[in-house]
């Protein structure tokens, strides 16, 4: 039996923005959280562990789908030299930044908990979290600007 | 393994899949032709390939991080590096199996009547020490690569922590 098209390249997009949804919410929540004064440091890190498990999936699924996207395109993907290329190339950039700056925030998170002071240990998390929300939310703008010129 | 290490482990595997394909195609697509490319591909296909790249990097990279701990006070690069060869080696060796076993078993199926379904085998053996020498080469080199990284990143992560 051969599957839509149309059926397949709607379903990427859909679990595309799901895993972004799940990504860029994720990490405003951990921000929420460590911007509670009565929130513990404990409970902080134990949300953001939460969270860098969920975060990994879906950048997993995020890169899958987003090549999936791409392939709708086939050979009417605009060229590199266009405005719409432009806006990709520096989009693939500022994923490849992200992915890269949150390999070491994952690996601080489990140091934090033990090494650092409780009010210190917040601080941080609040601009890891703080930076990751900032950059989905840069990601999200391109995309959309992307999608809809 | 403690939960601290499983996830340093599932985060280190995803970064090295999505980062080594993410940098690819940005290479690709600023080469132009991309959209060509992407048109003579199956859909289906090129995400069960990603999944399979995930799986085998998931598998090889918490091998490579066996005796090493990315969240702990030191970390030994020598061990790390060495570990990170040997297993992205095993990894392009996994990964071109994934793909050749159902290509060769795909091809032997589609044979038309009265063709030979073995001369798939025969050129498929023919091609095998040449297609997992590079697959080797490629995973090692990558593993290399991706484990000096790793060491910046897990340095960093120490600046952030203490």
């Amino acid at each position: 039996m051969e599957l839509d098209p149309n059926v397949v390249h709607v379903a990427i997009r859909w679990l595309h923005v799901a895993a972004m949804a799940v990504a860029f919410g994720g990490s405003v929540l951990v921000l929420a959280v460590s911007m509670r004064r009565t929130a513990e440091s404990a409970t902080v890190v134990q949300v953001a562990a939460t969270y860098e498990w969920a975060f990994w999936a879906a950048v997993g699924v995020l890169a899958m789908t987003g090549i999936g996207n791409l392939g709708a395109f086939g050979i009417s993907l605009p060229a590199p030299g266009t405005d719409w290329g432009g806006t990709f190339e520096l989009k693939l950039m500022v994923v490849l930044a992200l992915v890269l700056i949150s390999v070491p925030r994952t690996l601080a998170l489990g140091m934090l908990a033990t090494t650092t002071s409780a009010e210190r240990s917040v601080r941080t998390m609040r601009r890891l979290y703080g930076g990751t929300s900032g950059a989905f939310a840069l990601i999200l703008a391109l995309a959309v600007t992307l999608a809809h010129g | 393994m403690s939960n601290d290490r499983a996830l340093a482990a599932w985060a280190l595997a995803t970064f090295h899949a999505t980062f080594f394909v993410l940098v690819f195609v940005l290479l690709l697509y600023s080469r132009g032709g991309f959209g060509a490319t992407l048109a003579s591909l199956n859909t289906l296909v090129g995400l069960g390939l990603f999944v399979a790249l995930w799986g085998t990097t998931l598998v090889t990279t918490r091998r490579a991080l066996r005796g090493v701990d990315p969240t702990g006070g030191s970390v030994d690069g020598r061990r790390l590096s060495r570990q990170a060869i040997r297993w992205g080696a095993a990894n392009g060796l996994a990964f071109l199996l994934l793909i050749a076993i159902p290509l060769i078993i795909g091809s032997i199926a589609a044979t038309p009547p009265g063709g030979n379904p073995l001369a798939v085998v025969g050129i498929a053996t023919i091609a095998a020490p040449f297609a997992l020498s590079v697959a080797s080469v490629i995973g090692a080199l990558s593993g290399l690569t991706l484990s000096a990284l790793d060491l910046v990143l897990i340095g960093l992560a120490r600046r952030i922590a203490l």
